[in-house]
């Protein structure tokens, strides 16, 4: 894998900061969903099947929307493996900054509420946003792997994106 | 004697199938030496685009040979020919094609990421010495919509030439800008070409375009004249 290139794809995800915040956010909730249901029986397989499609329909919308830039790479010499690694420093970048923010969210709420005496406010956020360490981490393994089948149907659709794409959008 | 660096034997190109196929490129036979300057010119849908897309490999053509530096890029497998476009092949097309995303200077060294050899200083020494070629070093930073058509275009330019490949394709290149950017656009295509002994193919319908030309090919109905 080249890393260079995986590094600039962060880095070149983070410029589409509509799609990206919005996933961010979206990815952020469904970790906190994904953990509850991944701890109660009989919500399992139904957030795993929630998680699974909203992580095929991202990697796919990155594709699409990213369609005229890997036809222009595409000219200019990137292989398909190249293209890839946009399409999964994306997902890399959202899904690590979600997953840190519910740490962090969850931290902070702790503090909060060891420090005060729990209002009910505080006790409701508690019970809404806390995950335990353990079931996050869970979780992120859970999405990361619900990633790949996504991640899959995406490179095939960039791979069949062909370079003479940007010259005739021209 | 020495062999040509772009040759194509006997090359079609059809679109579509049946009764509506259209032959775009009718038994070209062509051969381009090293550090020739030529200029395909004609009209609008005469097929000298199609022409170009077949010699860079960016579209197969129906029939016949297109071989760069003496390989034949139409028996290369889709999964190796970017590595032919990278060593061989720098493009500039009419619409710059520069990623919206991307500063002067990313676009710039985005040819050169995929290439695990160079080291990421000697990239960046890459990228500077041509943003300095085509006078652009002062707006390094800026994205293309923050810069005018003639700056896209040269940023273009800088593109194209960062891996130093032999062969240089021109597709209109002047042509979303007005003749005073688009002749000092082509005057430093001409100089830069020449310093680094590069081949260039121009494709243009401007009969201006052509004085910058050692050799001028004209285009009819998908064949040479």
């Amino acid at each position: 894998m080249n890393l260079r290139v995986l590094f600039k794809s962060i880095k070149f995800a983070f410029r589409a900061k509509k799609r990206v915040f919005t996933f961010i956010v979206i990815y952020a909730f469904l970790i906190v969903m994904v953990s509850r249901g991944l701890g109660t029986p009989g919500d399992e397989l139904l957030w795993l099947v929630a998680a699974f499609i909203l992580a095929t329909l991202y990697a796919i919308l990155i594709a699409q929307s990213r369609a005229k830039d890997i036809a222009i790479l595409k000219c200019v010499s990137w292989s398909n493996s190249d293209i890839f690694l946009i399409l999964v420093g994306e997902v890399v970048l959202v899904s690590l900054t979600a997953f840190l923010i519910v740490f962090q969210v969850s931290v902070e709420l702790l503090g909060l509420a060891a420090y005060f005496e729990p209002g009910a406010l505080l006790s409701t956020l508690q019970d809404w946003l806390v995950v335990d360490a353990v079931d996050l981490f869970v979780t992120l393994v859970v999405i990361v792997l619900l990633q790949i089948p996504g991640l899959y149907l995406a490179q095939r659709r960039a791979m069949m994106i062909p370079p003479m794409r940007a010259l005739r959008e021209e | 004697m020495v062999k040509p660096i772009i040759q194509l034997e006997e090359v079609n190109k059809e679109f579509g199938k049946g009764k509506k196929t259209v032959a775009a490129l009718k038994d070209i036979n062509l051969e381009i030496q090293q550090g020739e300057f030529v200029a395909v010119v004609g009209p609008s849908g005469c097929g000298k685009s199609t022409l170009l897309h077949v010699m860079a490999g960016l579209e197969q053509p129906t029939g016949g040979r297109v071989l760069l530096d003496a390989v034949d890029v139409t028996l290369i497998s889709e999964r190796d020919l970017p590595k032919v476009r990278a060593q061989k092949i720098g493009f500039v097309f009419q619409a710059f094609l520069l990623i919206e995303d991307l500063t002067a200077y990313e676009n710039i060294e985005s040819v050169l990421w995929p290439n695990e050899e160079l080291t990421k200083e000697t990239q960046e020494k890459m990228t500077l010495e041509v943003l300095r070629d085509v006078d652009m070093l002062e707006r390094r930073d800026h994205f293309p919509r923050q810069m005018s058509g003639g700056e896209q275009q040269r940023v273009a330019i800088a593109r194209a030439l960062v891996n130093k490949p032999p062969i240089l394709f021109c597709d209109e290149p002047t042509g979303n800008l007005d003749s005073k950017i688009g002749d000092s656009i082509m005057k430093d295509i001409s100089t830069l070409a020449r310093e680094k002994n590069m081949t260039v193919v121009l494709v243009t319908h401007n009969e201006d375009l052509t004085k910058y030309a050692k050799r001028i090919l004209r285009m009819k109905d998908g064949a040479i004249r």
